[in-house]
């Protein structure tokens, strides 16, 4: 019996017929409808076999609700029209920013392109920050490989680009003591993936981590693992992108293009029609969307929905550290990585994530029963943990695939395309592993048809805005009197002062929202979540871009905060 | 009024509110050397925003707006000379060997340090955010705090809302409903979780019940719609205990939610000196004389807890100032202030009785709308006081002085009883 045979009297016993399988170019396509998104997923996962086949594509109608489409930007002009550009980099999240910074390093043409206003806004500032020692990755996978490579190059990365990194060390937690045993089996299949790890027992453990339940028997911990502020890291890889003169489009959406003769000619976007020589496809959730248009669909993206929450500064322990228990998903999905609890690169304590397959791709939403489950289950590690001194929290979207393997390639059919998709978790860990390998083919491949020289003038060191609260003293007070603005204090939660904010508004990516402020300097995220600071940083932008109060946005030109003047706007101050 | 600063003083003031204000006065009025500090450009803290009138009919037996009430205290600051700082935020307190305060200020001159005896907290409090309240849904611009519609309208001029839904029935939401109103937006409605109002009375019947807007208790908001700008909320009836009554839901188009949910004393300081925040005020606990339990530092305005009415802001701080002024480190015999727990809570948490400070007014409010009780305060067998109310509600504070003489000694205990009219 052939596998597409067996594969559909397997899906005819599950879905009562609604759903066939063929294959076609190397692909499993799946075809059908279902008014569940669970079993479109589930089938899914079934047709999967990484051995015979390239991809599932996934085409099961979802007839229970609309399938909300691609958020688009508002705008339309011709800013972009008939720009050509040796790559065009389509998606600035982690993984596009690191990949145009990376290029930057030859003398070529590059634009990035994202459909949103700032770089980063979607699954690269909505993660846990992690950069993940590789605890529960298996040898063969992309991702294992990427996530060990990338995880070392954090310090290098951390040190040119100016933000900030630590390595705390991640805590694995078993909670009978016979775990004892499987710990040290695991250990020496680490050991074999040479990720390091050390045993500790409970009371070295309880020594380590103020506060652990008494019910942590023993744990296993790797050393390699870290943590950055995942926002910090995207913005820092996007600005010194464009300080090597990388060109940056934001609100500009690639909705089509054309495609002759197996090579990309142009994109189609809001802003104009685009035109590369090689495009690189870094489109996070939609990347199997830009597949499509490119003629070189070979894979489908399930959206996992997974929940953060962030706890006020004052339940800091005094050491950081990531934490997690072995075996206790609140949710039980097979792919969820089951979260933990850690200390922010800014200080706070962050629980999470779940996990949820969720049709809409871009659904940012949060629920309350998901804040309960994630802090239900990392109560039972952290017993202190409390509902009311969280002070914020919010989902992200992994983009994964049904192989659940990062897909980086260059394209099956279409010959000018490199696809970077997939990259659900760690794939910010991965990222400078992966941006350093994308490069190098894009070298290869742009050296077929025209020379790739290095770029003479890149500078891998970028600056960033100072953190004046961190300093030490003398530090701080040589810089105020250098620059007045630096001792005048916008944000109390966060100690952020008026210079800090007007150095977000100045670099060399663009940044001119109060959300944009709040992710480059942390003006609003403090326990008044912007109460206080909001209207004073939307005065400062309105000043420095000289734009008049109500243009100034929340995030983008659709979400502005203010209608216009008042009846009597003679006001009493 | 010096726009200006030394090193040494004998109180440091932080906060130039109307707290702070009043402390800075009286501390000088007693002779002490005394610092102001203001992390803003301005003095008067949160008045500078309520320029809706109402203040002071306590103090001052007439209607003001709030900034002309914080002048009334600027003007009597003008004629003494307590140096003032503003833009200049406290960033740092240590207390040295010697007892003195080591306090870190972030000027735009640079990094300063000073010294001082006393310390009087009115650092002012803090809106509870919609995260705070575990707001739900989509993430837009258009959800705000009443108080910084409040700024919005008030100090910049400009409208932030359209049409919109106010969850909330604290007294700046009250007031925001009117505001709102009168520039022409549209207010759908107030909407509280609870089976109370939480603000007062009189802006209930002046800013909602003049203006037709529908007050709707027992409903709360529980999710937004719209991913750019709201464009939908909904509402949901609750129960006693704040579950949601399934059904009642209802879906009002609206392009703003302003959240009045709640205000909480702003304490960074004094956690940073590891003054533990009481659980029901949120604020540090104080003697009568408005000192917390760590000696030297004193706390007043909504700092300490959060008041209704800025009088009572006033004339505690004018305590705390004075008490910061004499301040002398000495053993505290200190005696706990406890009570019934048809309160919500009851300030000063303690009374100090070897201090000069004679009398104690003791602050409460009640966790239910309460008709026709006693509040007694006992001290072992011995009645303090006894008050008859006809009505308590949990939005409006209540006071009642007690005579720390009759005190008797030995009783570990003062109590704070309600009870039935017979
Ligand atoms: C809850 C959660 C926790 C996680 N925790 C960790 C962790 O601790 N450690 C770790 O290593 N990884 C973690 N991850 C994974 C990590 O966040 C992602 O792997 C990484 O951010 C992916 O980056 P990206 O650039 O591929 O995608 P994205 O950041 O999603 O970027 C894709 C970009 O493409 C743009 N785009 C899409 N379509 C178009 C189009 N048609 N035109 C123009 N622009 C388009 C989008 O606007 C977006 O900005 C987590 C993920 C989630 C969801
Ligand atoms: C919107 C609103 C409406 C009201 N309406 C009425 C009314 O109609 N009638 C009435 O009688 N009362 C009313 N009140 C109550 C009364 O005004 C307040 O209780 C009073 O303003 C509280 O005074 P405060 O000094 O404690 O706090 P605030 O006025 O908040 O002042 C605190 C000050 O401390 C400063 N500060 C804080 N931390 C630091 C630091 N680390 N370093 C330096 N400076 C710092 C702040 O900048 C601020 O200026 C209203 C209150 C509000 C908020």
């Amino acid at each position: 019996m052939d596998l597409i045979h067996k594969l559909n009297k397997k899906l005819d016993k599950m879905f009562n017929g609604s759903v066939n399988a063929k294959e076609e170019n190397g692909c499993v396509i799946l075809t059908g409808s279902l008014n569940s998104w669970d079993d479109i997923v589930k089938a899914g996962y079934l047709a999967v076999n990484k051995k015979k086949y390239l991809g599932v594509i996934n085409d099961i109608e979802y007839t229970k609700e609309p399938v909300p489409g691609m958020r688009l930007p508002d705008l339309e002009d011709k800013q972009y029209d008939n720009v050509k550009c040796d790559v065009a980099i389509i998606g600035a999240g982690i993984i596009g920013c690191a990949i145009a910074r990376e290029l930057a390093r030859f003398d070529l043409d590059i634009l990035l392109i994202d459909k949103e206003h700032d770089v980063g806004m979607h699954a690269s500032s909505r993660n846990d920050g992690e950069i993940h020692p590789g605890v529960d990755l298996i040898k063969g996978q992309v991702k294992q490989k990427y996530n060990a490579r990338g995880n070392a190059l954090y310090d290098e990365i951390s040190k040119e680009m100016d933000f900030k990194f630590y390595r705390p060390g991640q805590y694995l937690c078993f909670t009978k003591k016979y775990m004892k045993i499987i710990c040290n089996i695991a250990r020496l299949y680490w050991k074999v993936m040479k990720v390091p790890t050390r045993y500790l027992n409970k009371e070295k453990l309880q020594k380590r981590i103020e506060g652990i339940s008494d019910d942590m028997e023993c744990a296993v911990f790797f050393p390699t693992a870290g943590i950055v502020c995942p926002y910090e890291v995207t913005i820092a890889y996007a600005e010194n992108a464009c300080d090597n003169k990388v060109k940056l489009a934001l609100d500009t959406a690639v909705t089509d293009m054309e495609v002759l003769d197996n090579r990309i000619l142009s994109l189609n976007t809001n802003r104009g029609t685009i035109y590369p020589k090689l495009v690189i496809n870094a489109a996070g959730v939609y990347a199997d969307k830009i597949a499509q248009i490119a003629n070189d669909r070979f894979y489908t993206i399930h959206a996992r929905k997974g929940t953060n929450a962030i706890f006020d500064k004052k339940t800091v322990k005094k050491n950081r550290f990531i934490v997690s228990a072995f075996g206790m998903s609140a949710v039980k999905t097979a792919h969820s990585k089951g979260g933990g609890i850690l200390t922010t690169a800014d200080d706070n304590m962050l629980i999470g994530p779940d996990a949820k397959e969720t049709f809409d791709r871009e659904d940012f939403s949060t629920e309350d029963i998901n804040i309960d489950q994630i802090i239900q289950k990392h109560k039972k590690t952290l017993p202190g943990l409390k509902k009311s001194d969280i002070i914020a929290y919010y989902s992200g979207i992994r983009a994964a695939t049904y192989e659940e393997d990062f897909v980086i390639t260059e394209g099956k059919n279409t010959k000018n395309i490199i696809h970077v998709a997939g990259i659900q978790s760690p794939g910010l860990t991965a990222a400078p592993a992966i941006a350093k390998d994308v490069s190098l083919t894009v070298k290869k491949m742009l050296s077929e048809i025209m020379e790739v020289k290095p770029n003479a003038d890149f500078n891998p060191n970028r600056k960033a805005i100072p953190d004046l609260a961190r300093m030490d003293e003398e530090e701080r007070d040589r810089l105020i009197k250098q620059n007045p603005d630096y001792g005048v204090i916008v944000c109390r939660c966060e100690e952020i002062s008026l210079g800090q904010i007007k150095q977000a508004l100045s670099r060399s990516v663009p940044c001119d929202t109060l959300d944009g402020v709040k992710r480059r300097v942390r003006a609003g995220m403090g326990r008044c979540q912007g109460g206080f600071c909001g209207p004073l940083v939307l005065k400062t932008i309105s000043k420095i871009k000289n734009i008049d109060y109500e243009y100034v946005a929340k995030k983008d030109s659709q979400s502005r905060i203010l209608f216009g003047k008042t009846k009597k706007h003679d006001t009493a101050v | 009024m010096i726009q200006q600063f030394e090193n040494t003083y004998d109180v440091t003031v932080i906060g130039g509110g109307p707290a702070g204000l009043a402390a800075a006065v009286s501390a000088w009025e007693v002779g002490a050397k005394t610092l102001l500090v203001e992390r803003e450009e301005k003095l008067g803290g949160i008045l500078k925003q309520c320029i809706h009138d109402g203040f002071g009919l306590l103090m001052f037996k007439q209607k003001l707006t709030g900034p002309e009430y914080a002048q009334y205290y600027i003007e009597m600051l003008k004629n003494t000379d307590v140096n003032i700082t503003c833009s200049t935020f406290v960033t740092d307190i240590n207390r040295q060997d010697d007892g003195i305060f080591h306090l870190i200020l972030v000027t735009h001159h640079g990094i300063k340090h000073i010294y001082t005896k006393a310390i009087v907290l009115a650092t002012g409090c803090r809106e509870r955010s919609a995260k705070q309240i575990f707001i739900h849904g989509t993430r837009p611009a258009g959800i705000l705090t009443a108080g910084t519609a409040q700024y919005y309208v008030n100090i910049l001029g400009q409208m932030p809302v359209k049409k919109c839904v106010i969850l909330g029935s604290g007294d700046i939401g009250l007031i925001m409903a009117r505001r709102l109103t009168l520039e022409g937006a549209e207010v759908e409605g107030v909407y509280e979780a609870k089976k109370e109002l939480g603000g007062l009375l009189r802006n209930y019947s002046q800013c909602l019940m003049d203006f037709n807007i529908p007050l709707h208790t027992q409903t709360t908001v529980t999710r937004v719609f719209g991913e750019k700008r709201v464009s939908a909320v909904e509402v949901c009836s609750v129960d006693e205990n704040m579950s949601r009554i399934n059904g009642s839901e209802r879906i009002i188009e609206c392009d703003s939610l302003i959240l009045s949910v709640g205000l909480i004393p702003e304490n960074e300081l004094a956690e940073k000196m590891n003054i533990t925040l009481d659980a029901e005020t949120k604020g540090p606990a104080a003697d009568q004389c408005y000192q917390t339990k760590k000696d030297g530092i004193f706390v007043c305005g909504n700092a300490f807890h959060v008041n209704d009415l800025v009088d009572y802001v006033s004339s505690g701080a004018r305590i705390a100032g004075k008490c910061a002024a004499k301040y002398k480190k000495r053993e505290r015999r200190l005696i706990p202030v406890i009570h019934d727990e048809k309160f919500a809570y009851c300030v000063p948490q303690l009374i100090d009785i070897d201090s000069d400070q004679k009398k104690a007014d003791i602050y409460f409010r009640t966790k239910q709308k309460e008709e026709d009780k006693h509040v007694t305060v006992t001290s072992g067998d011995n009645i303090l006081i006894a008050k008859k109310y006809i009505e308590m509600r949990p939005s409006e504070l209540e006071h009642i002085q007690i005579d720390i003489d009759k005190i008797e000694y030995g009783n570990d205990k003062i109590h704070v009883k309600m009870g039935k009219v017979e």
